[in-house]
């Protein structure tokens, strides 16, 4: 856990503790944060630096099965962007989804302690566990695609909500995933049962069943709230990209009536249909979004923002993928899990000069310029599907500096940047404490995790220490100490440990006997035996289970932690 | 059952890629061997039957009998002193121990190879050109009414891929099984596959290419010249009627084999069939998987692609991950005498390899895992012995899918692990050299900005 | 007066010395030029361990010895001349953009893949992947010259987008794969399945050739493009016959799977000898 640390003289942004750029000490023993450590501790001089959380990524895709296929695909994607290996460090290559070292080591040298992987099938479980066992430095845990699973329609189908609630803890359990995941629900169906498919509408029937996705996706939000799970059910709604997704989104965050849910890359899910019929390009409807989540605090949301240069979808969202094959670099991959989810891949280009491309850029900077509650409207790219997480210093600098962001509005397609509400919004700098509420406190908050995301006594002493720079994006490319649990992973720009984050997990409680309702279904409609589905313990060697509890619908704007 | 015996259920059969789950193992825990195992094919039998534990030394050093730990210092001093390693096999393993293979091949500036590039490395180097549209085993199981096999004999070589995932079961849109399936085979020759195809479709060899293309080419509804039939033995009206079958199901799935990587056109064939997949899904649902070898072939390729980036042949000589077939690939740098060190980890090349290479073996010294002795043991250095995978070791393996499973050993084996003789080599490596090889010098390639 | 390197060591395992290259030797006295890096293997070593070094550097070099073990020879040169007086291993002239090499023996695989300029002269045969593209990537040569005298491997101009690829001698299977565009001359005899996926661009062989199915005949016809292409290389140094330059050709379209816009042409000797 290292030694006794002290940070001098840097100032502080915490907060969640509502400390906002005061200069104060930061210390750190036996990887926690204390009051005070000894006077022979060693010391950081941090005089004219900023001192922050560790950053907190709640969505990317970093780890598993789409991700490995994403990496072999393209090989050209690494080809010119290498990881070198030092006596300590492994090598390793980039590009828009790099090797897991590299993905671990880039992270942390960006401020980052801890990345969440939003998409794994529960089949595909145990190979995202050995891949986040292969991701250093940082600590990382997985979101479960669980939101097509035929087994929990069938019990739904059935009426069988108890059931439902049980079988849902048991896959968590089984996965030793973080938190529930939804992907445009119903639409696997479709896609492999009824030639290439999609659902259109909450309201669609979902093949043969009596089921809809508004069904569905009411049902996970009550039964993840139940759970008392530290992160609600986190929603890849239905009809992303496609024009006037932004009704959809609306109907689908009314669904949770007052409950907890979280509306993943909401970005991608805020299009008007065309503006005038002679077109079919769509519109901005982030301000429709934006101001529902500002009126609904049991609502959050992560942005998705999209930077220009080259991206990777990946996604279980498979007739999406198989949409945007047309507009990609000329691969194509689709990959069905039985019984579970769908997936598709298509390396992408977003170019300033696309009217779609500049709206998509537009709608990101327009929610988080707009939304009035950073807690709940949190930072993503979506990596790698908006860009890399490799971009997040450059979108930071775009959120700051408005000179810098009205030099790159006038860049791109002015029609898109027209139909988009971004010069209404054009004004707003975010603060260093916004960022770190974006960045940091509200993603630890959203994800329940107390001990994250702020500095307070007892917290997890992951800490990113930057150098003040006027330049943000310079600032926040390259952090000079980045302390993980205590220990100084990073110094001076260069790592000085090689070490092994933790592995977050929920292990919320169920009936037993829900396992005498599954196992007949897999011994008939699954091929990997029932008792050689759940993972084992070996697979999350430094594994912390964060514990479920009733959870507040809400937690008002700038509140002090729980 | 006698005190001796115990029966180990649910355990997984590391004998072939369809890595099936569901055998029953009765085990002679003082004789130490397996006598029966229930649900396995006539191969898994074998493997399960073949693999006890024999009376041989834990480690040869040049021939005489010596200890994993001598093993071990012997192999690293080779290692560390190399200057172009060569760590190849990797697809008879754990992913655990993979994992150590790789960790080693960076560490040394050495490369890192798998059987991939002698069996489906082409269908990879096709699909990194494409993509594919694949599907997990269950799947197929669930939903395909219509079966393609090209360029495989299953019956023999993966029997349970026809009565556990793809021709027989019944599944969840196929309740009765054979009845609700169409069944292709297309082949250059009759197997004993080919009583199981509804159609068999024979084509000439080495014009397997051409047959796809003209698929293609009907699909998108192009002339085909009927002189097709003397190039490749089938006629156009064959054709036809099978992109019509193929276009009117309701899921469908191809099972391609080595028939097609490893002939003349190798990746193109198998691009070309990839591609036709693609292509059917402007019509309806298509998969295509190719149908591997190995037990854990998928998941050496796994392993090396999450570390490094690229599946196989992966050279870190300069200090990052470097991929490039022909180049990097074992067979070739063997050929041309470029290896000074190979560290072969569960596999025999010096039976299977081109002659040219297996000659470089003899020039160079060889370090041997295996718990068998075989050619290539035969010809090392240094040999050890090791635990069998799936029998005496559990860990993970990847099926011909993806689809991770953690084997259940049945019995223990006085011989260490492939993981814990590569951990410990892997150690002492880095004890001789201060941790990692420092790169030699900055990038042939500058990095790149990042994106 | 030239900068000369001769091989004195041989290396026992693969070189990499991109530095061996006119502009990167340039200005360097035989003994700054003996310190530039090369990779043998995993080790950094120096030119001067392996070559021997005479002569001044005027923008010329030239090469003596077997080099079919040093990888990466001019690979990303952007001007001068180089002249090997030997083989070579891979990646000849890779990625290069400008200047000119001559190779007087044999060359390995992936001569001048993805070279945007400048000329590669291969005197003996070469290897696989002639001026393509590497895996995973769709465009192979952007631009210049590659010129050989014999025989070459299998995806000659896999991916090819723009320049000249003649090839004296045979090419193996796929020559012109997945060709953009661009031309491609083979005097000798085609392998199998030769412009699979071509896009655009033309492949001009002298012998007959079986085309997949996906091609169709279009007519035959003698284009003033190949006259001027073949003139070019007969001045420099090709061996062909008038009644090629003057000659008929059968254009074949294809592929048809893809664009359908490439060609195929196929001299038609019996064609040529009935027009006179």
């Amino acid at each position: 856990m290292g030694s006794p640390l002290r940070i001098v003289n840097g100032r502080v942004y915490d907060p969640a503790n509502g400390v906002d750029g005061a200069v104060r000490d930061v210390c750190i023993r036996d990887g926690e944060i204390v009051v005070d450590v000894p006077p022979d501790a060693k010391r950081i001089d941090a005089t004219g630096m900023v001192v922050m959380p560790g950053g907190i990524d709640i969505h990317c895709h970093i780890a598993g099965p789409k991700v490995n296929l994403a990496r072999k695909v393209q090989p050209e994607n690494h080809y010119g962007d290498v990881q070198l290996r030092t006596r300590l460090t492994r090598s390793g290559t980039g590009g828009t989804v790099p090797s897991t070292f590299a993905t671990g080591y880039r992270y942390a040298a960006l401020g980052y302690t801890t990345a969440m992987e939003a998409a794994v099938t529960p089949l595909g479980a145990r190979h995202a566990l050995e891949e986040l066992h292969d991701t250093p430095v940082i600590d990382k845990g997985f979101y479960v695609l669980v939101g097509n699973s035929v087994l929990l329609y069938r019990l739904l189908h059935e009426g069988r909500r108890e059931e439902f609630r049980h079988a849902l803890a048991w896959w968590l359990n089984a996965t030793k995933a973080y938190a529930p995941k939804l992907v445009n629900p119903g639409a696997d169906e479709l896609w492999k049962g009824y030639r290439n498919a999609n659902v259109t509408s909450l309201d669609d029937k979902i093949g043969a069943l009596d089921l809809t996705p508004r069904r569905v996706i009411a049902a996970f939000i009550e039964a993840a709230n139940e759970l008392g799970l530290p992160h609600p059910v986190h929603i890849h709604c239905n009809n992303l990209g496609h024009s006037g997704n932004f009704e959809t989104t609306l109907e689908t965050m009314r669904l949770a009536e007052g409950r907890r849910a979280h509306i993943a890359h909401i970005q991608f899910h805020s299009y008007g249909a065309a503006a005038a019929k002679s077109q079919s390009n769509p519109t901005s409807r982030a301000r429709d979004i934006v101001e529902f989540i500002n009126a609904h605090p049991n609502i959050s949301a992560d942005v998705g923002a999209v930077m220009f240069g080259r991206s990777t979808i990946m996604t279980a969202d498979a007739p999406l993928a198989y949409m945007l094959r047309r507009f990609g670099t000329g691969k194509w991959v689709n990959a069905d899990t039985e019984n579970e989810s769908g997936c598709g891949i298509v390396p992408f280009i977003y170019q300033d000069r696309v009217y779609t491309n500049a709206l998509q850029w537009a709608i990101g900077l327009e929610l988080l310029l707009c939304s009035a509650d950073p807690w709940r409207v949190v930072f993503s790219t979506d990596h790698p599907n908006g860009g890399s997480f490799m971009s997040y210093p450059r979108l930071i600098r775009l959120l700051m500096d408005r000179e810098f962001r009205k030099e790159q509005m006038a860049r791109v397609n002015q029609k898109a940047l027209n139909q988009s509400g971004l010069r209404d919004c054009q004004e707003r700098e975010y603060t260093l404490s916004e960022i770190a509420i974006i960045t940091r406190a509200g993603p630890a908050r959203l994800l329940g995790l107390a001990a994250k995301g702020h500095l307070g006594v007892g917290a997890d002493a992951d800490v990113t220490i930057y150098e003040e720079d006027a330049n943000k994006e310079k600032m926040f490319s390259a952090p000079r100490y980045v302390i993980k649990d205590g220990e100084l992973a990073i110094e001076d720009h260069e790592f000085r440990v090689s070490r092994e984050g933790r592995t977050l997990q929920v292990a919320p409680e169920y009936d037993r006997g829900i396992e005498q309702v599954l196992e007949p279904f897999f011994e008939d409609f699954y091929t990997v035996r029932f008792a050689n589905y759940p993972v084992d313990e070996r697979y999350a060697p430094h594994a912390q289970i964060i514990p479920t509890a009733p959870q507040a619908a809400t937690s008002p704007a700038g509140s002090a932690p729980r | 059952m006698g005190e001796n015996l115990k029966t180990v259920t649910d355990v997984t059969c590391t004998f072939c890629g369809c890595l099936c789950d569901d055998i029953a193992l009765t085990v002679d825990l003082e004789q130490k061997r397996i006598t029966k195992a229930e649900n396995a094919c006539v191969l898994g039998r074998a493997w399960f039957k073949e693999h006890g534990v024999e009376q041989r030394p834990f480690a040869l050093i040049g021939g005489r009998e010596a200890t994993t730990e001598e093993g071990v210092e012997e192999a690293a001093q080779i290692l560390a002193r190399a200057r172009f390693p060569l760590i190849y096999g990797l697809s008879d393993t754990t992913c655990e121990a993979q994992r150590v293979a790789v960790a080693l091949a960076d560490m040394i500036g050495g490369v890192v190879d798998s059987t991939s590039s002698v069996c489906h490395g082409p269908s990879v180097i096709a699909f990194q050109r494409t993509g594919k549209s694949t599907a997990s085993l269950g799947e197929i199981k669930n939903r395909a009414d219509m079966v393609v096999f090209w360029g495989g004999n299953p019956a023999e070589a993966h029997p349970r891929l026809f009565t556990r995932y793809a021709v027989t079961p019944k599944g969840m849109e196929v309740p009765r099984g054979r009845k609700d399936r169409t069944v292709v085979i297309v082949d250059v020759r009759r197997t004993p596959s080919t009583p199981a195809a509804d159609i068999f479709i024979q084509v000439k060899p080495a014009s397997d290419f051409e047959v796809l293309w003209a698929l293609r080419a009907l699909l998108k509804g192009r002339k085909v010249d009927p002189a097709i039939e003397q190039k490749t033995g089938v006629s156009l009206t064959v054709l036809e009627d099978l992109v019509a079958r193929m276009k009117s199901c309701r899921y469908g799935a191809f099972l391609f084999g080595m028939g097609l990587t490893m002939n003349r056109g190798r990746h193109f064939n198998a691009g070309a069939l990839l591609a036709l997949a693609t292509d059917l899904n402007e019509f309806t649902h298509w998969v295509a998987l190719p149908v591997r070898g190995h037990g854990n072939v998928t998941g050496a390729d796994n392993v090396i692609a999450w570390q490094t980036g690229y599946p196989f042949g992966v050279n870190f000589s300069r200090g990052y991950p470097r991929f490039n077939p022909g180049e990097f690939s074992a067979v070739d740098l063997l050929a041309r005498g470029e290896a000074d060190a190979a560290l072969i980890v569960s596999s025999d090349p010096a039976a299977n390899f081109p002659k040219a290479a297996i000659e470089q073996f003899g020039r160079i010294p060889v370090i041997t895992l295996d718990p068998k002795v075989t050619p290539t043991t035969q010809l090392a250095r240094v040999a050890f012995t090791t635990a069998t995978y799936g029998v005496n070791v559990s860990g993970t393996a990847y099926r011909i899918d993806d689809v991770a499973i953690t084997l259940r050993p049945a019995f223990e084996s006085p011989y260490p692990s492939d993981e814990q003789v590569l951990t410990a080599i892997l150690d002492r490596v880095r004890a001789l050299l201060g941790g990692n090889r420092l790169p030699p010098g900055a990038p042939a390639v500058a990095p790149a900005p990042a994106p | 007066m030239s900068l000369d390197l001769t091989l004195r060591a041989a290396p026992t395992v693969p070189l990499e010395a991109e530095v061996l290259s006119p502009a990167r030797l340039a200005g360097l006295s035989a003994a700054e030029a003996a310190k530039l890096p090369v990779v043998h293997g995993n080790e950094r070593a120096d030119v001067g361990d392996f070559f021997r070094i005479g002569g001044a550097a005027d923008g010329q070099l030239d090469i003596t010895g077997d080099l079919s073990m040093v990888k990466r020879i001019g690979a990303g040169m952007a001007e001068g001349r180089m002249v090997v007086h030997g083989s070579v291993g891979m990646h000849l002239g890779a990625g290069m953009s400008g200047g000119e090499i001559v190779v007087e023996g044999h060359a390995g695989d992936w001569v001048g893949a993805e070279m945007s300029g400048g000329r590669i002269v291969v005197k003996g045969n070469a290897g696989h992947m002639l001026g393509s593209a590497r895996r995973g990537t769709p465009v192979g040569m952007r631009g210049g010259e590659i010129l050989v005298f014999g025989n070459v491997g299998n995806e000659a101009g896999n991916g090819m987008r723009r320049g000249l690829i003649a090839i004296g001698g045979d090419t193996g299977d796929f020559a012109a794969v997945n060709m953009l565009a661009g031309s491609i001359v083979v005097l000798g005899h085609l392998g199998s399945r030769p412009g699979a996926g071509m896009k655009r661009g033309s492949l001009i062989a002298m012998h007959p050739a079986e085309l997949l199915p996906t091609f169709s005949y279009a007519c035959t016809y003698a284009p003033v493009f190949v006259r001027l292409y073949l003139r070019h290389l007969r001045r420099l140094g090709f061996d062909i016959a008038d009644s090629q330059v003057n000659g008929s050709y059968q254009r074949w379209c294809g592929d048809g799977i893809e664009l359908n816009r490439g060609e195929v042409l196929l001299f038609d000797a019996a064609g040529t000898a009935s027009r006179g």
